[in-house]
């Protein structure tokens, strides 16, 4: 038997001795807490976009989507327990009311939420994708490439995304989800790139490279194997960072009045609602609803993107 | 003047609740230090050593706190105080020295003023004369000309920014100086001369002394007492002299043989020598062909020519101060960083001009085991990727089954547990088992030559003889040639065939250690020698000799031509 050392021990946790209720209570609370990705504001982000998406799942099956068409119902309706300025009530038909259209609002979120959060996730998926490969390009290969994306990157953040979309959509005329998602994903790949270039650029001298180089290992390897899996908290917290800001773009285009015309959106009923002067009228239920909903989505992704913090960075975890 | 003790610590408990339970940093701590007395505490990183000077400070990383005990200050309770009481006491009665404290100067603020802010917290505004009279007086009282005061700490060396940083320590005349690894990123050069300094100033003003750190040699040169500390107790604790030369903790014991001497008993225990493996070609190992590398206007490396036949395994060694250019040479070797002129010939094939195949032929041959052992491993994967994917990739691998034996053994041979280690992940072991673990790969590899660039600088110094002795087996059983690069002479001198000694990306000296390092004609080598602190009470720095005068040797270095102290079979170096 090989005489090994003793400093086999030293990395061990000290594991305290004897420890009275409350401390045995505060352990477990930590040892759950151990888990980085069972914090609690992760924990309500995600449920509550996952609680839109369910929403539009569920309400799929459960409610007429055939309501979202105009004339379907009777116009104004106020939403269930309120009364319009006519004197209407709501009724169980329509549990939030109807626009001035005569379109169910229930029937109008179920389909509408999911489309924003479509567009939100697509274009930031794309605008991702292109941000890691230009980031890790310009990271490790430098020289003149780096400076041309450097440069590229540098210049279309300093371009406002909203003013050029809307010379677009303009021209463009009716659009479909998707044609919005790729337009949008072409201003949201600016930061990823950056921040990737720079994280790629530290990584290049870290020992864990210099090992893997000296392993003969190719740059693919060195690129995808070593340094991408390290990267994967702050490609996640990037990604929700730009998922909130194509969702902030798309809906600022729909309020508008561009982007989509025939699709229910969040953001187009809220534009419908405020041409046909509902704010006036004081059909509230027919913007506040949406923008009740746009509301919660931020939150959620805020959450996810405070709980993710916490994943990638210790030192904000708290012994709560 | 009172005879009261500056620092008494009673029966000092500090504790830091983790996520893992409380983990207690130091255990029942009991000291005294007298007035005008230097204590050293040393011990490993985490036995409690800064943690302790921090609670006399009172300025414990959260969430650690003092769990019980007591610190009293010449008469004061400090865990008693107020905030602005502790603040008041802070640099006035204790004065503490931060590691790395030549990073902790304001660089866009000249030095005088940030000597005048802790005068005018202390003692509100004054008149500028006077404010400007007493750091001069600081600062001509540690060896600096009055008008460094007017600079920016960039246009200091580093060995002068520590001791601007001294300056700010005794500004006040505190009761105590706490001093944490004061010289930890200086040479042994200038280490010296701010060790002599810091005593010094601290004689002068005969307050009490604490000085933090992890070489047994540093402190026999510097302080009275010694504590030594382990895992947060305080294991022995005695003058100097008692500890140096009758230790009776076998912790103490380990510490004070870990410190390689030059001449006395080498901590190898040479067996076998292996024969280096077969070589298909007659052309030398490694070759060096006028390889000159320049840093924009600075040259790091001077035009230098070498062979190493490789026929018969060899170490040899590279030693320098940090800017001699000894690292630019590992990385030009290891085809890192392409030579500004020359060449760098692998068997015959220049390494700059290698296609796929040769390129990877080259990376199985030569390997690396470089300083900082914590950033070797990915911390994505468990440890055991390092050394398997290498292993695979140059086609070593037979099986997976064989892969996992090669493993076992090669873990087997640098003495840790496969079963414990290999299948944890980076950040679960310490440093030591790191860096075994990077050798342990080198050997699994089995290339010819490999590089080992401060192997040992990080590991804390108990383990040190152990990893260098295995890395002194690779050449031993294993036949492979090694190029050791370090700042520590002592080692080189039990380990190497041969030694080059770099100053400012020349060669000045060059032969078989016993000549070199055993008796140095150079003027730099003799100075580096004459620099390192030996744990030995009569031998101080500089041998003891009275007209030794480190300056003037100094500038002999730059002048001196180099010296050549004959040749090893196997290593040609042109002489310049």
């Amino acid at each position: 038997m090989p005489n090994y050392s003793t400093d086999d021990n030293a990395a061990e946790a000290e594991t305290p001795v004897s420890m009275t209720r409350a401390e045995r209570r505060q352990a477990r609370r930590i040892r759950r807490f151990d888990n980085p990705w069972m914090n609690p504001k992760l924990i309500w982000g995600v449920s509550l976009l996952m609680g839109i998406i369910a929403l539009g799942l569920i309400g799929r099956v459960l409610w007429d989507p055939e309501l979202v068409f105009t004339g379907s119902a009777p116009l104004k309706l106020p939403p269930l327990g309120f009364e319009n300025l006519r004197g209407q009530p709501g009724v169980l038909d329509h549990p939030l009311g109807t626009d001035g259209g005569g379109r169910d609002m229930l029937a109008l979120i179920i389909i509408g939420a999911p489309n924003t959060l479509f567009v939100g996730l697509l274009a930031s998926l794309i605008g991702m994708s292109i941000g890691i490969f230009l980031g890790f390009s310009a990271g490790f290969l430098g020289g003149r490439i780096d400076d041309t994306i450097r440069v590229l990157a540098d210049v279309m953040i300093t371009i406002p995304p909203l003013l050029i979309l809307v010379v677009f959509q303009s021209a463009f005329g009716d659009v479909t989800l998707t044609i919005m998602a790729l337009l949008i994903a072409g201003f949201v790949w600016q930061s990823p790139t950056r921040l990737i270039r720079a994280q790629v650029l530290s990584m290049k001298q870290s020992g864990y490279v210099q090992m893997a180089q000296l392993s003969g290992a190719s740059t693919g390897h060195i690129m995808f194997k070593e340094m991408l899996p390290n990267l994967v908290p702050y490609l996640f917290g990037s990604f929700i960072a730009s998922v909130t800001t194509s969702i902030v773009t798309a809906v600022g285009l729909e309020v508008l009045g561009l982007g989509p015309q025939r699709i229910p959106t969040l953001g187009r009923t809220i534009y419908e609602a405020i041409n046909a002067g509902a704010l006036i009228q004081n059909l509230w239920w027919w913007w506040g609803i949406p923008t009740l909903l746009l509301a919660t989505m931020f939150i959620g992704l805020l959450l996810i993107n405070l709980g993710l913090d916490e994943v990638s960075n210790p030192r904000l975890r708290k012994l709560s | 003047m009172s005879d009261k003790p500056v620092l008494t610590l009673r029966d000092l408990s500090i504790e830091f609740p983790t996520p893992k339970g409380v983990v207690q940093a130091v255990k029942n701590l009991d000291l005294t230090i007298q007035k005008g007395r230097r204590v050293g505490f040393i011990g490993e990183s985490g036995s409690g050593k800064t943690t302790t000077a921090l609670a006399v400070m009172q300025m414990l990383a959260e969430p650690g706190r003092v769990a019980s005990g007591s610190i009293d200050l010449v008469g004061t309770d400090v865990l008693a105080l107020t905030e602005e009481e502790m603040r008041k006491t802070r640099l006035s009665r204790i004065a503490y020295i931060p590691q790395g404290a030549m990073n902790s100067l304001n660089p866009v603020m000249r030095i005088e003023p940030q000597l005048w802010d802790g005068i005018i917290a202390h003692e509100g505004h004054m008149e500028r004369a006077e404010l400007k009279r007493r750091s001069d007086a600081a600062l001509t009282s540690v060896g600096l000309p009055a008008h460094t005061g007017e600079l920016f700490p960039h246009e200091l060396s580093g060995g002068m920014k520590q001791r601007v940083c001294i300056a700010l320590g005794i500004i006040l005349n505190p009761d105590l100086i706490i001093a944490d690894e004061p010289t930890s990123a200086l040479d042994v050069v200038t280490q010296r001369q701010v060790m002599q300094t810091l005593n010094d100033i601290q004689a002068q003003i005969g307050s009490g002394l604490i000085l933090i750190g992890h070489d047994m040699g540093l402190m026999a040169q510097s302080v009275d007492e010694l504590a030594v500390l382990k895992d947060g107790e305080l294991v022995e604790h005695g003058t100097v002299k008692q500890i140096i030369e009758a230790p009776k903790h076998p912790y103490t014991q380990d510490l004070i043989s870990s410190v390689p001497l030059v001449g006395g008993d080498s901590f190898l225990n040479p067996e076998r020598n292996a024969e280096a493996p077969k070589r298909d070609s007659s052309e030398p190992l490694l070759r060096f062909e006028k390889v000159r590398k320049d840093y924009g206007a600075v040259t790091a490396l001077h035009p230098m020519s070498f062979a190493l036949q490789g026929d018969t395994p060899q170490i040899i060694s590279i030693v320098g101060q940090s800017g001699s250019g000894k690292s630019t040479m590992g990385s030009i070797m290891l085809g890192f960083n392409p030579p500004s002129q020359g060449r760098v010939l692998f068997e015959g094939q220049d390494v700059a001009a290698m296609n796929a195949a040769q390129s990877l032929e080259f990376r199985k041959n030569v390997q690396a085991v470089f300083q900082d052992p914590y950033a070797c491993f990915n911390p994505f994967y468990r440890v055991n990727h390092a050394l398997k994917f290498p292993f695979k990739q140059f086609g070593l691998a037979q099986s997976e089954a064989h892969t996992q034996q090669a493993m076992e053994e090669a873990c087997d041979a640098v003495g840790l547990d496969p079963d414990l280690v290999l299948s944890r992940y980076p950040h679960q072991l310490s440093g030591g088992q790191r860096q075994r673990l990077i050798v342990a790969r080198a050997l699994m590899l089995s290339p010819k030559l490999l590089i080992a660039d401060e192997p040992v600088s990080m590991v804390d110094a108990s383990l040190r003889a152990t990893i260098l002795s295995n890395i002194y087996d690779l050449k031993d059983k294993y036949g492979i040639s090694i190029l050791y690069i370090t700042h520590d002479l002592a080692t080189a001198y039990h380990v190497s065939d041969y030694v080059m000694v770099l100053y400012k990306g020349h060669v000045v000296e060059a032969g078989p250690p016993k000549e070199v390092i055993g008796q140095p004609q150079h003027p730099y080598t003799q100075l580096l020698i004459d620099s390192i602190p030996w744990p030995d009470l009569d031998r101080a720095w500089g041998g003891g000799r009275s007209d030794w005068d480190p300056e003037t040797l100094e500038a002999e270095a730059e002048r001196a031509s180099a010296v050549y102290r004959g040749d090893v079979v196997g290593f040609e170096l042109a002489r310049v």
